[in-house]
């Protein structure tokens, strides 16, 4: 028996009241497919045909991201970027093959970013026209923010995966927009000047904004610590002698203790000489 | 000299001609909804922020997609030409452009996933697949 079936996906027959998540996500993304066959020309397909062209492009896109999360991760990064993705492309692609595939790992002339299949990628985005998602999609309201009555370190701020009886991170003060950035200003090519400055009013960044948690409260001058042997005595800010292990001085005031020193010494001395000499006289 | 400051200016032309892309992904959508690729790309690991990479993904996925459906079009209609006999019946033939698993299995064999269908597995509908991707 050979079945066939129409394009328009205006209903779909769900034939139990419990669907499988698998198979919610299968049907959704038939529906794309459906719709992406529809603007090639097909007005009817088979349901095998249709299946399995599904199961291959959900195929292809798990393959397509899973081999750029490990191109991301044999560069020791936890976050892919458009160079994880071009190089994925390329490996999708040799199959069927692409401009400039013979000197890909060409040590001369090698740009990841002039890849032909991004080309490719940007003409049909150019030349096609858009294909909207047939059914109406509800998006994420996006929780208010209810800065003032969490408290810090609650559900809210670190999630449920974390109980809420444990106490609070220390405050390490990661959130420092200065711990972002690198010493010698390098950053991601599409948060480079040049690619933002090309940005359309409607992008939507996904991060949010950093706040200044992390600063110190108030200004602190700097401090040294040294190490003393133990049976040294030093005299410390107020003039009193000390005989701790460690001391403490500032540099400021480094000099003062030792002048310090250095008086009560001299007049120690000089009272030692006045005796001396009285006692020659008589 | 001369070599660095023309491949510092085709740098610059390649990076402004890929970032008036990347911006004209935020204009153009895609057929498959950003939540489902999201969903995809949690499940396979694939961790970015940015928005646009994935507007990337679902836009190769796309032409993917639209180019093994445009081969089994040319699939479909050579065979219909090869078929044609009377006006009436290739008008007839010409509204019925489906979508068969011969086609696509042949598509698909092109793009280097090899499809096989028997027949009794025809008769119930269903599609065996065998799967060569690169991991």
């Amino acid at each position: 028996m050979r079945k066939s079936r129409s394009k328009r996906k205006s209903n779909i027959h769900l034939q139990q009241p419990t669907v499988n998540p698998r198979d919610f996500q299968f049907m959704i993304t038939k529906v794309a497919v459906s719709q992406i066959c529809k603007s090639v020309g097909f007005r009817r397909s088979r349901v095998s045909a249709l299946e399995t062209l599904t199961l291959v492009a959900t195929k292809y896109l798990e393959t397509l991201v899973k081999s750029a999360a490990s191109f991301s991760n044999a560069a020791s990064r936890t976050q892919s970027n458009i160079l994880d993705l071009t190089n994925a492309l390329h490996d999708m692609s040799l199959q069927v093959g692409f401009m400039g595939a013979s000197t890909l790992y060409d040590h001369n002339n090698n740009c990841l970013l002039k890849s032909s299949v991004l080309e490719s990628l940007s003409d049909f985005v150019s030349s096609t026209n858009e294909i909207p998602f047939a059914k109406p999609i509800e998006r994420a309201k996006e929780r208010e923010s209810e800065e003032g009555n969490a408290v810090p370190g609650s559900f809210q701020e670190r999630g449920g995966h974390i109980p809420e009886w444990l106490p609070r991170f220390p405050d390490v003060g990661g959130t420092n927009e200065n711990c972002d950035k690198r010493v010698y200003g390098e950053q991601l090519w599409e948060n480079s000047s040049s690619v933002l400055g090309c940005q359309i009013d409607g992008f939507e960044e996904k991060r949010c904004g950093s706040n200044n948690v992390g600063k110190l409260p108030k200004g602190r001058s700097r401090i040294k610590f040294r190490v003393n042997n133990g049976g040294r005595t030093r005299v410390g800010l107020n003039g009193i002698s000390c005989n701790n292990v460690f001391g403490q001085s500032k540099d400021e005031e480094e000099a003062e203790p030792v002048a310090v020193c250095e008086k009560s010494v001299k007049s120690e001395e000089k009272q030692i000489l006045v005796y001396k000499r009285r006692k020659k006289l008589c | 000299m001369n070599h660095n400051r023309q491949s510092n200016d085709g740098k610059h032309d390649d990076d402004s001609a890929l970032s008036d892309f990347l911006a004209s992904l935020m204009d153009y959508t895609p057929t498959i909804p950003d939540e489902l690729v999201e969903h995809y790309l949690a499940k396979s690991g694939f961790q970015c922020p940015d928005v646009r990479l994935i507007r990337l993904v679902a836009v190769a996925t796309q032409k993917f997609v639209a180019e093994v459906a445009n081969d089994a079009l040319q699939h479909c209609k050579a065979r219909q030409a090869a078929v044609v006999k009377d006006k009436r019946e290739k008008q007839q033939k010409d509204k019925r452009l489906i979508l068969t698993m011969d086609d696509l299995s042949k598509s698909l064999r092109e793009v280097g996933i090899p499809v096989t269908c028997s027949d009794v597995l025809k008769k119930n509908g269903h599609a065996f697949l065998f799967f060569v991707f690169n991991d």
